[in-house]
């Protein structure tokens, strides 16, 4: 379709005068076929490449079992998560039932009495201020969140590099000089993977360096069907 | 009375600028983006704040869909120099290959695997079927494998002796006695896992020690208890190191 026009002036052109050709090319087709080609890019590929989150889970040796127990009774917070779902089989909400230390249980024959069981959910700043299990694995590790942050401002001041944040607060996160929780998630079987995941990323939101997945015991499942009990659903 | 002319405009449109703009749009899609990859399911993956990016060589990904379905799909070494030893399918190759001599090994079964069905193998991204139905399944063409995976409750996909049930990596265990006459058990999941490990690709061995030669992925309503056999399985197999894919987490979570 590319055209070559002759230049329309008068037609009297002094002899020997190059002609002047003003040349368009029809970029129609071009465009189109540029369209189809986006259309396909756009519809074929992905801009966001996942990311990756690393767990190490404790060997099935029962070696760190002991470990643990080891921590120290004021240290250790142990989360219990459950999911509902709606009828679609989707995820509606997931819900953290937790205990500090040990689990307290008020036993009359089978049935629990009471337990120090308490439950929060997954949710997220709201401005600066931290909200539900955030908050409380929050305040439980403020030392070392305080020194990271610390350091943090340092590298945005350029005064360090960022490896030497990162070294510096990988120091941080495991120095013993803080008090610093040791986080067990039991994850209930029907928990969704998203509340897993969820729990695993307060530890690093919190920069909490102690953790682990653990199976559930019974008391834990009697504390969470007595709270349920006591606390329904609206 | 002189005739009142209308002058014809030409409705030719320079389009130039608009194919310029075009050919910068295709750029940045052709720059920016990665192809999705062909898998058996689709999953939404949970988010976290984690910022390390999906590695895309020396990597074994492990998708689990909310039935409970365990697929792998695996990826060698991406550098030119080691694609001839080291690359997606001399690994793959390599894999299927140790697997079902180590599977035959501990139940006796044959698997009936030949070398074409190696080649054929080498080529699939994803897997995901009993070792004694992977003869079947790779004789197969490629776009009816893709269907038989992809099947759904609903729609169940029956192709020969391939059932809805041979979807899947299989737990199921397997027992046999090793060489001190210990009696031991295993399963599929294990022997793959194992066979990945023990590779001559000696950077997948490395990336699985570091934790970052395995990725688990899941849709974020999937139970923990679904998963939880993949995670079991790897903690006996003490791979207890590895990833899970995420997506990253909006200012909104």
């Amino acid at each position: 379709m590319a055209q070559v026009e002759q230049s329309s002036g008068d037609g009297k052109k002094k002899k020997g005068a190059q002609k002047k050709m003003a040349i368009h090319v029809d970029f129609t087709p071009m465009v189109d076929m540029n369209m189809l080609l986006i259309t396909f890019f756009m519809l074929c590929t992905t801009m966001i490449k996942s990311q990756t989150l690393s767990i190490a889970l404790p060997t099935n040796e029962k070696l760190e079992q002991n470990e643990l127990q080891k921590a120290k009774e004021s240290e250790a917070i142990t989360l219990i998560l459950d999911t509902e779902y709606d009828d679609n089989g989707g995820v509606k909400g997931n819900t953290v039932y937790y205990y500090t230390g040990k689990p307290v249980v008020e036993y009359n024959g089978t049935d629990v009495v009471s337990s120090n069981l308490e439950a929060t959910e997954f949710i997220g700043n709201d401005g600066h201020t931290q909200q539900g299990i955030r908050k409380i694995l929050h305040d439980r590790n403020r030392g070392v969140l305080i020194d990271v942050e610390k350091k943090r401002q340092e590298w945005r001041e350029k005064k360090i590099t960022e490896e030497q944040f990162q070294e510096a607060a990988k120091k941080i996160r495991n120095s013993d000089d803080y008090e610093r929780p040791v986080v067990i998630i039991k994850p209930l079987p029907g928990a969704s993977w998203e509340s897993v995941i969820s729990a695993l990323d307060e530890m690093q939101i919190n920069q909490i360096s102690r953790y682990q997945l653990g199976n559930l015991s019974e008391t834990d499942e009697a504390m969470v069907s007595d709270y349920k009990i006591k606390h329904p659903k609206k | 009375m002189g005739k009142v002319k209308i002058k014809r405009k030409s409705t030719l449109i320079d389009m130039t600028a608009m194919s310029d703009v075009t050919v910068l749009l295709l750029t940045f899609f052709m720059l920016t983006s990665t192809f999705l990859q062909k898998e058996p399911v689709t999953v939404i993956t949970p988010s976290s704040v984690s910022e390390i990016k999906v590695p895309t060589s020396n990597v074994a990904q492990v998708l689990v869909s909310p039935q409970g379905k365990v697929f792998m799909s695996l990826l060698g070494d991406a550098d030119p120099e080691n694609a001839e030893k080291w690359g997606s399918e001399p690994l793959r190759r390599e894999v299927l290959k140790t697997a079902a001599a180590d599977y035959e090994a501990k139940t006796g079964k044959k698997t009936g695997i030949t070398s074409a069905d190696l080649d054929k193998f080498a080529k699939n991204a994803s897997f995901g079927v009993p070792l004694d139905k992977m003869h079947e399944f790779l004789l197969l063409e490629t776009a009816k494998q893709d269907e038989f995976l992809g099947q759904t409750v609903d729609k169940p996909v029956i192709m020969g002796n391939l059932t809805p049930k041979d979807t899947g990596i299989p737990f199921k265990d397997i027992a046999y006695t090793d060489k001190d006459g210990n009696k031991l058990t295993t399963n599929e999941f294990q022997i793959w896992m194992r066979a990945i490990y023990n590779s001559s690709n000696d950077n997948i061995r490395e990336a699985v020690q570091k934790g970052e030669g395995i990725a688990v992925k899941s849709d974020r309503g999937t139970k923990f208890e679904t998963i939880h056999q993949v995670l079991d399985n790897l903690q006996t197999i003490k791979m207890n190191k590895f990833s899970v894919m995420t997506a990253l987490k909006t200012e909104a979570d």
